[in-house]
């Protein structure tokens, strides 16, 4: 028998398969093996190649080398051809029932190292630091300018998640309205943040801890849990255990502790599945000086985290119709699979 | 002396317009309508620019691109797709330009102008 569970803060339903659940080797490549790395022609993200980027926002480099020049670790560029043009949002114009605005926002891309071959996963633990520092800072920018209303970063990793390059980077796109999806988990949090009176995520993440039996990896900072109501096969949600809302606010020595958490569990995953195709994404709480405004208990009932779902199905009719997803594999299992052998 | 443009583009009827309207422009155009015939060209002519569309038979205008940066990095590109789509693809930033196809060359030739400093 499956069982249907619910995600509390969002309110989706997932499927669980219970019985006859797949095994991580029902995911690896034919073969076993991790997939062979494609041939890499020109790369316009590699060292050496900047010319071909726009000229970069931020970077940290070797003391006396200049911008846009080889002799950097991580490198931020704008999009070279956006589909979001920076510059203030004019109004939205009503057109009958429809309505439009200009096409404004910020796209960024984070190129993670200067090697084309080097993964995240691969990465010393200190680059990975580095890494989101580099985010930090570019989310504290962007969001200085007031009319981005969310800044959401994201990685796509391998062909089936998106990724049209598979030098490892990461992408921060800014929006001058609040994502629906968003909005949703927000409104969640703070129905259920009345409900409890305290943080649903806070909530979850003690019982989670209490339990184990979904917790894929803890240290002094952060757990790292297989969610209740996971959609995806090894899907996982990397949480803070100091509560805060904003990605930004995580002090320096939590980011250490993170970096060394994000390479474990995609060590792991790796490991595991043998190197999958994922999506990994920021959920933080809307630009801070606006959402204090639109939400004044967001600081206490929101709670940062990142999602990582690995790319091992695929959504299709029922999942596109209902909303509803079907998850082969109960995430009790995952966390087992995922503790370190 | 006349700058030097290759086109490749396999629609043969935007091929002549294009040939047309650049000629018109002071610019020698010299017309393929796949990759491989436009490798041959590069083999054989020192061209000042290249413009590219991107869905073609046989290699597309990514690979071609891909492939023009193992020969020269240092040669103007511009995209030219009825596609916006393909702006999601990374591996257009060996592109120095990307304009989608549309029924005036203004903004196609605005781009040409700037890439060879005219």
């Amino acid at each position: 028998m499956s069982e249907l569970r619910k995600d509390i803060i969002s309110g989706r339903w997932v499927i669980i398969a219970t019985e006859r659940s797949k095994r991580p080797d029902d995911f690896r490549p034919r073969g076993g093996g991790a997939p062979a790395p494609e041939a890499v022609g020109f790369c316009p993200f590699c060292e050496g190649n900047e010319a071909k980027t726009p000229p970069e926002v931020f970077a940290l480099r070797a003391a006396g080398t200049g911008p846009d020049t080889p002799g950097w670790t991580v490198r931020v560029v704008p999009n070279k051809f956006p589909a979001l043009t920076r510059g203030t949002p004019p109004p939205k114009v009503a057109e009958g029932i429809f309505q439009w605005m200009e096409g404004t926002g910020v796209h960024e891309v984070v190129i993670e190292n200067p090697d084309h071959a080097f993964e995240l996963s691969d990465l010393p633990v200190p680059h990975v630091g580095d890494i989101l520092r580099v985010f930090q800072q570019r989310i504290r920018t962007i969001e200085s300018e007031l009319h981005y209303q969310y800044v959401q970063l994201f990685k796509n990793k391998g062909k089936e998640a998106g990724a049209s390059l598979s030098h490892p980077h990461s992408q921060i796109v800014a929006t001058p309205i609040i994502p629906k999806r968003v909005k949703e988990e927000i409104y969640g949090a703070d129905r259920l943040f009345r409900n409890f009176n305290e943080c649903a995520f806070c909530r979850i993440l003690e019982e989670e801890q209490k339990a184990g039996k979904r917790l894929v990896a803890r240290n002094r900072h952060f757990a790292v849990v297989a969610p209740y109501a996971s959609r995806f096969p090894f899907e996982m949600a990397v949480y803070p255990l100091r509560h805060s809302p904003f990605f930004t606010e995580v002090r320096e020595d939590e980011l250490a502790t993170l970096a060394e958490t994000l390479k474990h569990v995609l060590t792991r995953l790796k490991d595991t599945v043998g190197d999958p195709p994922y999506n990994m994404v920021l959920h933080q709480a809307p630009n801070p000086s606006l959402s204090l405004k639109g939400w004044p208990d967001i600081d206490k009932n929101y709670h940062w985290h990142l999602e990582i779902f690995p790319i091992l199905t695929k959504v299709a009719g029922f999942e596109w119709g209902t909303g509803f997803y079907i998850n082969p594999v109960p995430p009790e299992a995952v966390a087992r699979f995922l503790e370190r052998p | 002396m006349k700058k030097k443009i290759l086109l490749v583009e396999d629609e043969r009827a935007l091929c002549l317009l294009y040939e047309e309207e650049l000629s018109r422009e002071g610019y020698a155009v010299t017309a393929v309508t796949d990759a491989e015939a436009a490798l041959a060209e590069l083999e054989r002519t020192a061209f000042d620019l290249i413009i590219t569309d991107i869905r073609m038979p046989g290699r597309n205008g990514i690979e071609l691109i891909t492939e023009i940066m193992g020969l020269r990095k240092d040669i103007p590109i511009i995209i030219n797709s009825a596609y916006q789509s393909y702006k999601e693809d990374f591996m257009t930033w060996a592109a120095d330009a990307y304009v989608v196809k549309s029924a005036s060359l203004d903004e196609l030739k605005a781009q040409i102008r700037q890439l060879l400093g005219d």
